[in-house]
């Protein structure tokens, strides 16, 4: 099992190099035709052209598409993405200073997504049959068509404004001061022995976590249960009655290692999009992380910062379909080599 | 006391506007260590029994009067929870489909390991052990081994022997087996049954041995229950059922089964289907009538109780007397295949699966080897094998559906083996495939006509109107009303729907049809109705046909010529009656062996002393060749 889980990683990796490349022909080439010019941007407003085309020229703007891809290629290599043109700061620190803060939103929903879903699923699958399935068949379908900002809004206004629960932007109050040693503060309060401010990041987690992860649990509560109706339509589990078991242990021995695996592969693919979620999520509550800092880079033309959110996007989602696809291969005897 | 007592036992289904008795005064008693076969077509409410006794009906379906009693306690009025400590102890089940009626994703062991806590037996090691003795038991080696691999690991026979060492691991009082081995190859099929009439003699177990066929029920059953619709239509010993039928649907069933031995007969031909719930709910006098060739004018306004005939038999007739009077029908005379040059010449043919996903390692397994032939215009030609053999693979170059590894596929002269546009289209202006399972060969969203009349609307030719005027004249050669072009595949029944695939293939006129298992899993008078379908059909247009079947008395009453096939090459061929008549392989006779024979009292005798070659067979399977998926 091991070995095939390690082929499936093995082989991914080269894919992704493959994919990543790709993606980030399109990003230079799609960034590359808007209409803006780095080179201007970078200069004072009064500048004159003659001043824009040395900077053009410096920056290596005037070379053909294809040599100013090599070189970024070349750089991008050595792990230079290139700076930020409004920071003038290297953009992989920037990426490396917010991605953290994304990844624990974006991790931390998809916890709440999950137990949201899998409890839903499982009392959606506890009513079939019962004059209670419409009324909760509806909640799901309500669930389902309220977007995550939808949800991040409303969280603010009754927790944050109207209760005062929770903090609702930024990641930490504002008075409080951390080394970093991670990026993760939920990780760096434990190293630096600060449960104060674990306990902040913590509650300033909340709301937003909350907001995208119930978007994103109906999806799952619906495929949960329809993946259980159809494994109890299976002989096995008929043939388990007639061996005297009981139904909580038919539920739980049986059909959930079953029904787990379409759910699971759902997950997977919901998580890509709830990480693109987080954007969104991330601007209401201010949320210092990958997001805001696409959408600032966005509003600026800063080019370089795209083009490394953009790639960074694409491996994350790259590594979740590999963890997800070994998982398959771990609790699903199928896909395991002899 | 009787270990199963069935009194006026009814079970009803509130599915219309008044209830249907899906079950009717059923009346039968099963005495300690004895068998009992409970026969019929499907939906005669074989399975419905099992379901009463285990009491997991249907949703609305419950038992409306009658008792039936185990072991002096009544089961349908037992509390819900002493009822679930019988189950799996006391009264065990063996399923239809060994395949899923293991869990998937849970090794062998876990799930043996599982009933024994059920069991209630000690420790953790102590039912390792068990487990073991149990395995071994049911003859199956590396019972270590097994316990780690999961089910998809292992063959069907396997699988069901696993079943069975599950169920016989309590010694329970009754054992209930539901078709276990219908889904199994023929010798596979002996070798279960054998192994549940050992174990059950072993520990005394009453057996409920539900079953369609017949004959082997009368192999190992003591008695015979005979269902029509819920109905007992006869009820005794076993041999005395298929020596004297006493009721009209039996001898029936007797006579729509192709013989093995003797001379070739005609097959009955039981009209239409058995009454479904609709039709039953309002049935005034005999639910057989409309089906029975001997009906009376009282049969459709009196209903019939079971009466006496002889000792401990019973039938359900008014007018049994006249059972006798049922003869086959003459066996049609038929054309001499023609003379002339092949239509269709197989030489060398061979089929070399590559598998193994790794990069630099690939197994590759050999289907198909060296398999030559030839078929003349209007011959039919059998070829009989377990699954794995190859058969189907043979079928599918045949059809251009698998490409060839070696040999040449001569088609009227032409070699089509090259797989290139032209020789596809050379191939399919003669030969069309008709697929084994109608249900998933249909698609369920287009209409009759237009499934039908697929070739036209492939090759362009014809108009809507032009269509549907074809399709309607094909629907009646195959014997269907022309309305049916305008329903859908799931509103018709198996037989139908196996009717529309066959007119289907004919739709572009070919002159073979290649046939792979069209007649197995359909009900034995749904099979005599489509054998001399085909049979008549050859006799009016004429065509020839490659005929795969793991059931042997179907290929001798339909084939001219058969092939045996084991293990990807042909170990026999020849003249149908020559081959079964006078087997020469080895493997022929054990094949021939392990069907059970046409009179009850002769011994079956072979299959259980040669090796257990389906255990021997599943370990190449183990290796997975690409048959053991399907």
């Amino acid at each position: 099992m091991l070995a095939t889980v390690l082929t499936l990683i093995g082989r991914r990796a080269l894919l992704s190099f493959l994919i990543l490349f790709i993606v980030s022909v399109l990003l230079f080439i799609v960034l590359r035709a808007l209409p803006v010019d780095p080179a201007a941007m970078s200069l004072p407003p009064n500048a004159t052209v003659a001043e824009i085309e040395a900077k053009r020229h410096e920056m290596g703007l005037d070379l053909s598409l294809p040599r100013q891809y090599l070189i970024w290629l070349s750089h991008a290599v050595s792990g230079d993405l290139g700076s930020s043109i409004q920071f003038r700061r290297g953009v992989l620190g920037l990426v490396a200073s917010t991605l953290p803060a994304t990844i624990e939103l974006a991790v931390l929903a998809m916890l709440v997504a999950s137990v949201l879903g899998l409890a839903g699923g499982l009392a959606l699958f506890h009513v079939r049959g019962t004059a209670k399935e419409p009324a909760l068949d509806l909640g799901t379908v309500v669930l389902l068509s309220l977007p995550e900002f939808l949800w991040a809004l409303f969280f603010i206004l009754v927790v944050g404004v109207a209760l005062r629960w929770l903090p609702f932007t930024g990641r930490i109050d504002p008075d409080m001061r951390l080394p970093v040693t991670t990026g993760f503060l939920l990780i760096d309060s434990w190293i630096a022995g600060r449960p104060d401010i674990f306990r902040s990041a913590i509650e300033h987690l909340i709301l937003p976590s909350l907001a995208l992860g119930i978007a994103f649990s109906p999806a799952i509560m619906r495929v949960l249960r329809s993946s259980l109706l159809d494994v109890y339509q299976e002989d096995y589990i008929h043939l388990a009655r007639l061996r005297g078991l009981g139904e909580k242990h038919i539920l739980i021995r049986h059909a959930l290692k079953n029904a787990i695996l379409p759910t699971l592969s759902l997950m997977g693919v919901q998580f890509g999009f709830l990480f693109g979620g987080t954007l969104l999520v991330e601007l209401i509550f201010s949320y210092p992380g990958l997001g805001n800092l696409m959408v600032d880079a966005v509003r600026n033309a800063d080019l370089p910062i795209i083009q490394a959110v953009g790639l960074t996007y694409c491996i994350v989602v790259l590594s979740i379909n590999t963890i997800v696809d070994s998982l398959y291969v771990i609790l699903n005897p199928k896909l395991r080599l002899q | 006391m009787d270990t199963l007592v069935a009194r006026k036992l009814s079970v009803s289904a509130a599915l219309a506007e008044r209830p249907v008795n899906v079950i009717d005064n059923l009346d039968f008693s099963l005495a300690p260590g004895r068998i009992l076969g409970i026969v019929g077509e499907s939906g005669a409410g074989k399975s419905m029994i099992g379901r009463t006794i285990a009491q997991l009906l249907p949703s609305l379906f419950s038992v409306s009067q009658g008792e039936l009693m185990f072991d002096g306690q009544d089961l349908v009025t037992m509390a819900p929870e002493n009822r679930r400590e019988l189950l799996g102890r006391d009264i065990a089940f063996v399923p239809q489909e060994p395949m899923s009626g293991l869990n998937p994703v849970l090794t062998i062991g876990r799930q043996i390991d599982e009933h024994l806590a059920r069991l209630k037996v000690g420790s953790r090691r102590a039912r390792f052990d068990r487990a073991i003795e149990m395995l071994e038991a049911v003859h199956l080696p590396r019972a270590r081994e097994l316990l780690s691999k999961y089910p998809h690991q292992l063959s069907g026979g396997m699988c069901q022997r696993v079943l069975i060492a599950m169920a016989f691991a309590s010694r329970p009082k009754l054992l209930v087996a539901d078709e276990p081995t219908t889904a199994l190859d023929v010798t596979i099929q002996a070798r279960i049954v054998q192994l549940i009439a050992e174990m059950q003699r072993q520990d005394g177990t009453s057996v409920v041995f539900i079953t369609h066929d017949l004959r082997l029920a009368a192999q190992i059953c003591d008695e015979i229950l005979v269902l029509y619709a819920g109905r007992v239509a006869e009820y005794g010993p076993a041999r005395e059922i298929l020596a004297r039928p006493s009721h009209p649907y039996t001898r029936c069933l007797q006579l729509a089964n192709p013989v093995m031995g003797g001379v070739r007969r005609g097959l009955f031909t039981l009209p239409e289907r058995m009454p479904g719930l609709a039709a039953l709910s309002g049935l005034t006098g005999c639910a057989f009538a409309s089906r029975c060739p001997v009906v009376q004018d009282d049969c459709r306004t009196v209903t019939p109780l079971p009466v006496e005939i002889g000792p401990a038999h019973r039938a359900a007739c008014l007018h049994s007397s006249l059972t006798a009077t049922i003869a086959a029908p003459e066996l049609p005379v038929e054309a001499a295949p023609s003379a002339r040059a092949p239509l269709l010449t197989v030489s060398n043919l061979g089929k070399t699966f590559r598998i193994g996903r790794g990069f630099f390692r690939h197994e590759s397994v050999e289907a198909v080897k060296n398999v030559s032939f030839e078929l003349a215009d209007n011959e039919f030609v059998g070829i009989v094998g377990e699954s794995g053999s190859g058969k189907s693979t043979v079928a599918r170059m045949l059809c251009g559906l698998e490409t060839t590894t070696s040999g040449t596929v001569v088609v009227d002269g032409r070699d089509v083996s090259s797989g290139d546009a032209a020789s596809r289209r050379h191939l399919l202006a003669y030969a069309q495939m008709v697929f084994q399972d109608p249900q998933s060969a249909l698609n369920p969203r287009r209409r009759v006509g237009s499934i039908v009349t697929q070739s036209m609307e492939a090759t362009g030719t014809g108009g809507r109107a032009m269509r549907l005027a074809r399709a309607q004249s094909l629907l009646s050669e195959i014997g269907l009303p022309p309305e049916a072009a305008l329903r859908f595949p799931p509103q018709l029944s198996g037989g139908q729907r196996q009717r529309v695939n066959i007119a289907r293939a004919l739709c572009a006129e070919p002159r073979i049809l290649v046939a792979d298992e069209i007649v197995s899993g359909l009900d034995v008078s749904v099979q005599a109705q489509l054998l001399n379908l085909l049979l008549r059909l050859r006799r009016e247009r004429g065509f020839a046909m490659l005929f795969i079947s793991h059931d042997l008395s179907v290929v001798r009453y339909l084939c001219d010529k058969v092939l045996v096939m084991y293990r990807g090459e042909v170990v026999e061929c020849g003249p149908t009656a020559e081959v079964f008549d006078n087997p020469r392989h080895a493997y022929t006779k054990a094949l021939l062996a392990a069907v059970p024979p046409d009179d009850p009292s002769s011994a079956w005798s072979s299959p259980a002393e040669s090796s257990d070659s389906d255990v021997a067979a599943s370990n190449s399977l183990w290796t997975g060749t690409p048959e053991s998926q399907t």
